[in-house]
């Protein structure tokens, strides 16, 4: 038995001594910034290919590869070819770990770029932050991302909690003779939506807006007959959805037809900027009048933004209206990093995160990307949208008021199920 | 709140909760006759809506004349299973096996759907999904009551096949004690696959209005079978009647407390009934007194 | 026989302890993390439910109680981020213990299949409260005090602890076994009636078995809110982990001691391997639901059962087989009796 601990011991020593020599040769090869000529740079990425969030995780795999097509079209990142690496998290936080710890520790990468939705952006920044690595993304905009503080985190879309406030601002501002006089909460309890809702209510009560509805529903709930009848039953002019996808959204409309109910004004935070998703499940008819805020649509004027939409429709088909919001993140993301790299002259993740963080403003498909010191982008404008039109839906800006582009919006909304 | 939201939700607890009174009723037929948890009965009830759903966008069937095909269909899977797997346990940890092997069942199905029917979420459609007629300041949406009497005409059908045909004495021999009705002569193993058979088929009627009105994809399944589960202990497993009852109250409970609490807590509901009910009836409504187990 | 037992215990253990020496991966050591924890919960589960026969599927409610004590204290003491924070892993334990206390006494009260129902049922009113209540941070969960610790060496003390989680609890439930306390447990498991009939408190002995299983589950998911660093309460309160700790103990052999490690050695690493490589979930799914369906046909008690079954009877037909070429048969066979 001596004989036998002091093997043990040995052999103990002798691995860690192995062990630590390797650690340090990985540790070297993480944190360089250089790539031997012609050798492609690999960036991972983690989505959700399977389970609850795959409609967004497929756009944004679309627009992830159509970013990296037009780099290797242009030559490449400063010569390298774009290699993407990305593997499926199935909306789980535990294998997004280990997704981004496998992208980084086997396949070796050299950037990362972020996995879809507020939930698995989190777990995934804490894992790559501790290689160094920066993380650029698209979707994880709910205030609990940013209020952990951490320095690698950087989302190029609008942060949440104000998308709706050129909307609230609208309503307030129409004159009494016309302005609604109630209006109705119900949102999803999910950290993108439920932000949103105090912001808005904040502006319309001041107007001297009723709200004689305002409840929260559990996001796992598939029969919202019952919800949007107690809706309906409380007749508000305006009702706020915070939804998050198509699904919900047009089950609400279908209960609110059900109950013979039509409010003046509709809105929901997510769902309507779906595009031809959007449209199929609501029908053309039902479609005319609803909005929806975001930081883009396909038929933006940025010339980018244009480029990338006639690419995506020559690709996938479709009409630019019917572009989903999540394919021009994803681009922007990879916009944002190439422009990093550019602008530093390698793939030092350590020197891109601080040029992100100094301040400079970079071009996107979205608009302007600045970042301030949390890793947010509130210099995101705000748009609300709104489909017009009963055969051939356009998907029109309506807000800011003042801005160039915005059209004028179409209120009282048309009624349902006429 | 006003009259209406509480009518409406009441409307809407008693509509929707015979449809999941049909699907617990199923389980519950099954359980009692052969002593077996069939966890894949959620799953089931999706792969029912799925088969509304292909009917629908490929042959453009429509919904209710689909169910001429999907519940035969569902019929038939149903006796597969029971034969391939469910029928092959035996023993006195048959219950506890029956969950696991029924559990691989209802994954293998649902990996299966997630390939051909894709992950993201869809709805049965129809000219009637919209469509309602008021009584008063009340809607009843078409679907709805389309469910309702079509529950309530499956249930009564069973019951018929139950009391007044000579199967059906059999079914009723073997609920009420298995041993003894194969002493006096019942081909009890028969019996057992024709009941897990008709328990799978009546997923199919449940799938196709619960597609109707609720959007769903395979993972939709969890919560429901949860919810099954739930509404058969409580009514008493192996009671009919208990699944009927606790079916419909359960959805009663659930949307009067969204509506006059909140939604957020309207599942909690389900539970806390649940719960409460056990404390003092350890058997569940109307469930036989727990006796020794062979 | 008992030397040689107890030197393939020695093995494994040193086996599992060298790992992250020789496996520097940290996607590698990551995934033995998440082994390892399944590891402990299986065995605490089968310490309850393997031995009374008591199939709990609520087992989850440990682990998130443990998870949310670990993030809820750690946050409002303002913890430094680092190694102080092992030692609330304890302290979830307890708060587990805590709240298996009235879920048994609730839950207890009623017979095997009823039980299984209830478990679910309190299960999602656990889940349904963290979502809902504005302490647990709702949907959007709990952020834990960020540990900078370098990601060469991150996941090794995280793997020791999980590891050292695993040896206490295959000590304890080895003892329970031997233990007059097992005894009545599976005395219960084979005929509760009569057990009761013979002077059995079977009611104390369900609550104390429940209880203590709830222990090293709870530790477990206090160890996982570390690693993790982030918390969300439908994966902390995880239907799917209630199920799993029960197929692993199955799988592995409901009951016995090595039964519930192997079966999450199995279950856990090949899973996340799965879904590493096949990064289309839904065929995962499938193999998933073969793999069991195809043990559980069968293997039904188990694989340690299988094997060791499978030993006794080569062994009971080799004697057989001398007995015959040597004589009249004197020897009769001794058909391998289960365990």
């Amino acid at each position: 038995m001596k004989i036998s601990r002091k093997y043990f011991r040995t052999l103990g020593v002798a691995s860690v001594a192995g062990a630590m020599s390797l650690t340090m040769v990985t540790a070297s090869g993480a944190s360089s910034g250089t790539l031997a000529k012609g050798a492609p740079v690999k960036i991972g990425i983690s989505l959700s290919l399977s389970g609850d969030f795959s409609a967004d995780g497929q756009a944004f795999q679309q627009g992830y590869k159509l970013w990296a097509n037009d780099v290797n079209k242009a030559g490449g990142l400063l010569g390298h070819k774009v290699t993407l690496d990305i593997k499926s998290d199935a909306s789980s936080p535990t294998q997004v770990v280990t997704n981004y710890q496998t992208l980084i520790s086997s396949d070796h990468v050299n950037l990362t770029f972020g996995p879809f939705s507020s939930l698995l952006t989190l777990p995934a920044a804490k894992a790559v932050s501790r290689y160094g690595y920066a993380m650029v993304e698209g979707a994880g905009g709910a205030p609990s991302v940013f209020q952990a503080s951490l320095h690698n985190v950087f989302d190029v879309a609008l942060p949440v909690a104000n998308s709706l406030v050129p909307f609230a601002n609208w309503v307030s501002s129409l004159p009494k003779a016309k302005r609604p006089t109630t209006v109705a909460y119900v949102t999803s309890n999910d950290p993108f939506t439920q932000p949103q809702i105090p912001v808005a209510q904040a502006i319309m009560a001041k107007a001297g807006i009723k709200a004689v509805y305002n409840k929260v529903f559990p996001s796992e709930v598939t029969d919202f007959t019952p919800i949007a009848d107690a809706v309906a039953a409380a007749k508000p002019q305006v009702v706020i959805l915070g939804s998050t996808d198509v699904p919900t959204v047009s089950a609400f409309m279908q209960a609110f037809e059900q109950s013979g109910f039509s409010p003046k004004v509709f809105i929901a935070t997510a769902g309507p900027d779906q595009g031809a998703t959007f449209i199929k499940a609501v029908g053309a008819a039902n479609a005319d009048g609803v909005m929806v805020p975001n930081s883009w649509y396909g038929l933006a004027a940025n010339p980018q933004s244009k480029k990338m939409v006639a690419e995506y429709i020559k690709q996938y088909g479709g009409t630019p209206a019917g572009v989903n919001a999540d394919v021009a993140e994803a681009y922007a993301v990879g916009q944002v990093v190439a422009q990093a790299v550019k602008a530093t002259g390698g793939f030092d993740n350590a020197k891109i995160i601080k040029y992100l963080h100094s301040g400079v403003s970079i071009p996107t498909v979205l608009g302007g990307a600045q970042f301030n010191s949390l890793g947010e982008n509130p210099k995101m404008t705000a748009y609300t949208f709104q489909w017009q039109g009963t055969k051939g839906n356009r998907f029109v800006q309506v807000n800011p008021l003042g801005d160039p582009n915005t059209v004028k919006i179409v209120y009282p909304k048309p009624v349902w199920g006429k | 709140m006003n009259s209406t939201a509480l009518l409406s939700a009441a409307k809407d607890g008693l509509l929707t909760g015979s449809v999941y009174a049909l699907m617990a009723t199923g389980l519950t037929l099954i359980f009692g006759v052969m002593d077996i948890i069939n966890v894949a009965q959620g799953i089931l009830v999706i792969l029912g809506a799925y088969l509304s759903y292909a009917l629908q966008v490929h042959w453009h069937i429509d919904l209710f004349v689909g169910l001429l095909i999907t519940i035969p269909a569902m019929f038939v899977v149903g006796i597969v299973i029971e034969r391939l797997f469910v029928g092959r346990l035996k023993g006195p940890e048959k219950t506890a096996m029956s969950i696991l092997v029924t559990y691989a069942v209802s994954l293998l199905i649902e990996g299966a759907l997630n390939m051909i029917f894709s992950v993201n979420d869809v709805q049965l459609q129809g000219w009637y999904v919209n469509r309602s007629f008021a009584i008063g300041s009340i809607h009843f949406g078409y679907i709805y009551v389309a469910g309702f009497v079509l529950a309530v005409g499956l249930l009564s059908s069973l019951y018929y096949m139950l009391y007044r045909t000579r199967f059906g004495v059999s079914v009723r021999a073997s609920l009420a004690d298995q041993t003894s009705a194969a002493l006096v002569g019942i081909d009890v193993k028969r019996v057992s696959t024709i009941c897990f058979g008709i328990g799978v088929a009546v997923t199919a009627a449940g799938g196709m209005i619960y597609g109707a009105t609720n959007s769903f994809n395979a993972s939709t399944s969890y919560d429901l079978i949860s919810r099954l589960l739930t509404i058969i202990v409580l009514g008493g497993m192996g009671s009919l009647g208990g699944a009927m009852i606790a079916g419909v109250g359960m959805v009663f409970i659930g949307d009067m407390v969204g509506v006059i609490w909140s939604p957020v807590w309207s599942s909690m509901s389900y539970f806390i009934v649940l719960a409460v009910v056990l404390l003092f009836r350890p058997q569940g409504l109307f469930g036989k007194q727990a006796v020794r187990v062979a | 026989m008992l030397e040689k037992k107890n030197l393939w215990w020695l093995l494994g253990a040193a086996a599992l302890a060298a790992f992250p020496l020789i496996v520097t991966n940290p996607s590698d050591t990551s995934i033995g993390v998440f082994t390892l924890l399944f590891m402990a919960c299986a065995t605490s589960w089968n310490m309850f439910s393997g031995y009374s026969g008591y199939i709990a599927l609520g087992s989850s409610v440990f682990y998130g109680c443990g998870a949310y004590t670990m993030a809820l204290i750690s946050i409002h003491a303002h913890m430094a981020a680092g190694a102080a924070m092992f030692w609330l892993v304890p302290v979830g334990g307890l708060v587990a213990m805590l709240v298996a206390l009235p879920f048994g006494w609730i839950a207890l009260r009623v017979r095997r299949h009823t039980f299984v129902v209830i478990t679910i049922a309190v299960f999602f009113i656990f889940q349904l409260a963290a979502i809902n209540f504005n302490f647990t941070g709702g949907t959007s969960g709990l952020a834990l005090p960020f540990i900078q610790w370098g990601f060469s060496y991150y996941n090794v003390p995280f793997y020791y602890v999980a590891l050292g989680l695993v040896i206490f609890v295959t000590f304890v439930s080895a003892g329970v076994r031997r233990s007059r306390f097992g005894l009545q447990l599976l005395a219960i498991r084979d005929d509760e009636d009569r057990a009761l009939g013979l002077g059995v408190k079977v009611t104390a002995v369900k609550i104390a078995g429940f209880t203590m299983s709830a222990f090293t589950i709870g530790m477990a998911g206090a160890v996982y809110a570390m690693f993790i660093g982030q918390i969300y309460p439908q994966f902390v309160f995880d239907p799917v982990f209630d199920i799993s700790v029960a197929l692993m103990a199955f799988l592995g052999g409901l009951g016995t001691l090595a039964g519930p490690l192997l079966g999450a050695l199995i279950l856990e690493a090949s899973q996340q391997y799965l879904t590493v490589s096949f990064s289309n979930g839904s065929l995962y799914l499938i193999l998933f639901g073969a793999l069991f369906l195809i043990v559980i046909m069968f293997m039904p008690r188990g694989i340690v059962v299988y094997f060791k079954e499978r030993v006794k009877r080569s062994a009971a037909t080799k004697v057989a087989n001398l007995a015959e070429a040597s004589g009249p048969a004197t020897i009769s066979s001794a058909g391998g009796a289960p365990s």
